[in-house]
């Protein structure tokens, strides 16, 4: 879990190119959305489940959807390891 | 002023190639919407508003030879100002007067492109089918084909409410005597690239799309052109020309708020229709039918209606989104819109909005439909991403409106700061925050940056209006996105690339960061976009309507792009620039 923790933060970091961010920068349990967290918004859940897709395998229909999958890195790497298909 | 009047009209759409059979499709609430035909794209699910016409058909109406490869966005443009200028009744061949093509499109000959981008790179014989592709081009081949020769032509690129920025530039540019009859409208072609990129956004509807409906989930897209011929009531009247309407009232504004949603309070969409109503000297209940934007997104028909309900409150007119006929036709909506709102008052009906069922609380009730009704007055709105939003009032009389306006002020440049070589980034991070710039290619950094340093300079936080030029746009992220498409296909794109993609991303990135929420355009009219641009500031401070207006040029090249042009010849792009003037009116005088 801790690796597929760390794998998320750097696909994170490509994927949104977050400059300058390092995967110690993100809090694994912060939430990801809003600003108390890392600040992302809706384009970003866009991307995230295109990541998904593309590296999991993982389909999500609906970006409401992700809202839940997308808490923070925790929620999310949950998610994955239950859901992978690949 | 003078009265500007529409004296001809043509449309060519997914319910009919010409006005008589769009005006039937109407009254029978016949939809255009249904299963890809001719869009060769691997998402069949999605349905779509095509025009029914192939490109060769659209080739022999024009008298265009087969073997010539033309965008379907120039084909359609081409028959609909055809048509415009029929119905006007215009002898161009005998007249001397100053005319001019003012057109609304994003996609340009970009169908073109994300076909041949491939064997353009490495083959002369595809090479030259690149000049096609800026939104120019496209523009300068319809009014071609179309006989008129000898007009001034522009491109106005603000995505979705091009169009109508078209229809709101030819009025003003007939109001300060700039020419004496101007065809504007817009056309758009449906195309892989933007298909896609909306798709990318999740918000294409896989059934026929909703507005305003409880359960509404996405849009259609849907393709398309319109024309209008414009001229001054007394010109009009002196060669005896039928007058249709009056262009009473119009207004851009900006929300100023996100790249792709707009504000939940609905603030651009509230300026632009409270000045429109303002400037033809009406008051909301004057309003007797509303064509709304309605693109039967949950996020826009909730910010509309919102919008909608702060003017209008409890007297609310007849509202519908004819995009439940013809889809989204995106820049070209503006003017298909328009034509059927023309349509509605001539023929005394109000068009139904199609396939609504359920109310919801956070949306308005849309009409279905109302026949023998007297409309005197109809609002158009046209909404388009970075909250480009523009409304248009058309009357059946003339309003006689005074409206005040000065001719005579002088513009003085106030500050200007340029950027052209990348190097110069490294200072972003005065200007831009990591978060900021994890989506901001090099070009939109470039454009922030010049554009808050030649504000700093002038001391001014927010100017009046914001207007932009591009012959490109954001070039990286569009090159990236047709790669990533001939590469791994129609699935797993980037939405990022995408919204950053149309023109009018820098002018409104530039909105949201100056929380200006005034008047912004962007033109894309090869490399006359920058002359066309400050034209239009210079317009703005000579008639009171803003006393600062930041104007830009901005452009970048790609090793690609770069690479073709040398090949062909043709003016070449630098990697990075960023040209950026503030204009401010001269208080000496």
């Amino acid at each position: 879990m801790e690796q597929l923790i760390d794998t998320l933060k750097s696909q994170i970091i490509t994927t949104l190119n977050l400059e300058d961010m390092s995967i110690d920068d993100i809090d694994t349990d912060a939430p990801l959305f809003g600003e108390d967290g890392l600040g992302l918004d809706s384009i970003d859940i866009l991307e995230l489940i295109v990541l998904l897709e593309r590296n999991y395998g993982i389909r999500l229909a609906n970006p409401a959807e992700g809202k839940e999958v997308f808490k923070s890195i925790r929620t999310l790497a949950q998610y994955v390891e239950k859901n992978r298909k690949k | 002023m003078p009265d500007i009047v529409i004296t001809g009209y043509g449309i060519v759409s997914a319910i009919g190639n010409d006005a008589q059979s769009v005006l039937d499709s109407l009254r029978a609430k016949r939809t255009g919407i249904g299963k890809m035909q001719y869009l060769t794209s691997t998402h069949k699910e999605l349905p779509v508003g095509e025009v029914k016409l192939s490109n060769q058909e659209m080739k022999d109406m024009l008298g265009v030879p087969q073997d010539r490869v033309l965008s379907r966005t120039t084909l359609l443009g081409a028959i609909a100002a055809r048509q415009a200028l029929e119905h006007s009744g215009l002898q161009l061949t005998e007249s001397t007067r100053r005319v001019a093509f003012i057109s609304g499109t994003t996609v340009g000959g970009m169908d073109i492109t994300e076909h041949y981008f491939e064997q353009m790179q490495r083959d002369d014989q595809a090479l030259p089918l690149f000049a096609q592709h800026d939104s120019g081009a496209s523009t300068i081949e319809s009014a071609r084909l179309a006989g008129l020769h000898d007009a001034q032509t522009t491109t106005i690129s603000t995505a979705c409410s091009s169009a109508l920025n078209a229809i709101i530039l030819a009025s003003e540019m007939l109001k300060n005597d700039e020419a004496d009859v101007v065809i504007a409208g817009g056309a758009e072609a449906l195309s892989l690239f933007h298909l896609n990129g909306f798709n990318t956004l999740m918000i294409l509807d896989k059934e026929q799309c909703r507005p305003f409906d409880a359960t509404r989930a996405g849009l259609n897209l849907g393709e398309g052109a319109a024309y209008l011929v414009l001229e001054r009531e007394q010109d009009a009247q002196e060669r005896g020309a039928d007058i249709h309407a009056y262009v009473s009232g119009y207004a851009n504004a900006c929300d100023a708020y996100h790249q792709t949603a707009s504000s939940d309070d609905g603030q651009g969409a509230y300026l632009s229709m409270s000045a429109a109503i303002a400037r033809a000297g009406l008051s909301p209940k004057d309003i007797q039918y509303i064509n709304a934007h309605g693109t039967g997104t949950p996020n826009n028909d909730a910010s509309e209606s919102q919008a909608l309900r702060r003017i209008f409150g409890e007297n609310m007119p007849p509202v519908s989104s004819t995009k439940s006929y013809t889809g989204h036709t995106t820049s070209a909506s503006g003017s298909i819109e328009t034509v059927i709102s023309l349509l509605a008052m001539e023929h005394n009906f109000i068009p139904a909005s199609l396939a609504w069922h359920t109310q919801a609380d956070d949306v308005i009730t849309p009409t279905q439909g109302v026949e023998g009704v007297t409309l005197d007055h109809v609002l158009c709105n046209s909404f388009g991403f970075g909250g480009n939003d523009s409304s248009l009032i058309i009357s059946a009389h003339a309003s006689h409106a005074e409206e005040p306006r000065r001719t005579d002020i002088q513009s003085i440049v106030a500050a200007e700061s340029i950027i052209d070589d990348p190097e110069q980034l490294k200072q972003s991070r005065k200007w831009i925050s990591p978060m900021e710039a994890r989506r901001m290619g090099k070009l939109l950094k470039s454009a922030i940056i010049t554009s808050l340093e030649a504000l700093e300079q002038a001391g001014i936080q927010s100017p009046d209006a914001i207007v932009t030029a591009t012959r490109y746009g954001m070039l990286d992220v569009s090159v990236r996105f047709l790669n990533d498409m001939s590469q791994n296909g129609e699935e797993q794109l980037s939405p990022t690339l995408f919204m950053q993609s149309t023109h009018n991303t820098i002018s409104s990135a530039i909105a949201i960061r100056t929380h200006c929420h005034g008047y912004n355009i962007t033109y894309s009219h090869g490399t006359q976009s920058m002359e066309w641009a400050l034209r239009d500031a210079r317009r703005l401070i000579q008639t009171g309507q803003a006393k600062t207006v930041l104007v830009g040029l901005h452009d970048q090249g790609t090793p690609e792009v770069c690479d073709m042009l040398r090949r062909m010849k043709a003016e070449p792009l630098p990697e990075l620039y960023s040209h950026v003037i503030v204009l401010k009116a001269d208080d000496s005088q």
